[in-house]
């Protein structure tokens, strides 16, 4: 029986791609989830985010080779998707943040009281985060992650570097000005 | 000269705060066996779409010739059906003459209880003269003056039972 070069070319292209988005999967999918959970702040959703973030990639994987920064490329993909997720989603109520961030928060040397007490402390942090406009929220969710530069930033948003930096500005001016006013009212 | 707001603690303090919170979260450990769910789900995901083979094509016909000639005959098909469909319902004439509904406005243009009386029938009289004063007693009663034609007897006031000109 004679085997076509095609069929033989064909396989050993999809063996290669197979084994490049392997190695993206196990290189990036922690980054990803992260990601992922800044903005969702729910394990399982996170989860099914970096998913489709590798199925969409599946489906492109002819194209990975003209990629230049896979690392990027993969966020700006998960962005997306997590904003989208969260545009469609509900909005949960907020005693659901609390208990997920004390469940999930490390808690080294705290007491049970203590630890509930950060996470309602970051719990009212994050709420102060989400009033921030859409604009300023994002380039401060992402100037968390230490691995991000502001140039990398900027190419996740698709924006300058400069608009970074004033977005971050205004992002921490706004912040300070929140918590401000939500300890005045206490 | 004005302090700039990031220079003061409270600048310090809030976005301090908030920094310290995104962080924590951004550096909060994947879950376990991440990647291999992830790779899991790839291996179940479906690959690209493929063309079917075409059962017939290595008996009697070329397999494009064959592709293309099932899909005119499922085009023709379609819109045979759709054409007889079509032909089968006539559409009802639309009325020449359209009518309007008679819209009843509140404040409109409307008859104010206006009463036509037939041209056959004598108009009505007076039983008064115009500005004297109708006593009450005689309201709903029938009026004088038909009585007065009727019966001499009665001897009623002349003037008041006068049919008016109109």
């Amino acid at each position: 029986m004679e085997i076509a070069p095609g069929a033989v070319q064909d396989e050993t292209r999809q063996h290669v791609e197979e084994e490049a988005l392997a190695a993206l999967v196990s290189q990036y999918a922690s980054t990803l989830y992260r990601v992922a959970f800044s903005v969702l702040r729910n394990p399982s959703d996170a989860e099914d985010a970096v998913q489709e973030t590798f199925l969409r990639v599946l489906r492109h994987r002819n194209g990975l080779g003209e990629i230049r920064d896979h690392r990027v490329w993969l966020i700006r993909i998960v962005w997306n998707i997590v904003l989208d997720r969260k545009r469609r989603a509900k909005t949960r109520p907020e005693t659901d943040d609390v208990d997920e961030l004390a469940r999930v928060l490390p808690a080294h040397g705290l007491t049970a009281e203590q630890r509930a007490a950060a996470a309602q402390h970051h719990a009212h942090v994050l709420r102060c985060v989400d009033e921030l406009p859409v604009k300023e929220r994002e380039v401060l969710v992402l100037s968390a992650f230490e691995e991000l530069t502001s140039v990398e930033i900027a190419s996740v948003l698709g924006i300058t570097e400069s608009s970074v930096r004033s977005r971050l500005f205004r992002a921490r001016n706004l912040m300070a000005e929140l918590l401000e006013h939500s300890r005045s009212l206490r | 000269m004005n302090q700039q707001p990031y220079n003061n603690a409270a600048f310090r303090t809030g976005a301090g705060e908030a920094e310290e919170t995104l962080r924590l979260i951004a550096g909060l450990a994947a879950p376990e066996g991440l990647e291999d769910r992830v790779q899991a789900s790839l291996t179940r995901a479906p690959r690209t779409a493929r063309v079917m083979p075409w059962p017939l094509d290595r008996h009697w016909m070329h397999g494009t010739l064959a592709r293309g000639a099932a899909a005119a005959a499922i085009v023709c098909f379609v819109a045979g059906g759709g054409w007889e469909v079509y032909s089968r319902v006539q559409p009802t004439q639309a009325p020449k003459v359209i009518a309007m509904p008679r819209v009843a406005t509140p404040g409109g243009f409307a008859s104010a209880n206006a009463m036509r009386t037939p041209k056959t029938v004598n108009g009505p009289t007076l039983t008064h003269p115009i500005g004297a004063k109708i006593p009450v007693h005689t309201l709903g009663k029938k009026p004088a003056g038909k009585k007065a034609a009727g019966s001499p007897a009665a001897g009623g006031n002349s003037e008041a039972t006068k049919p008016v000109a109109q």
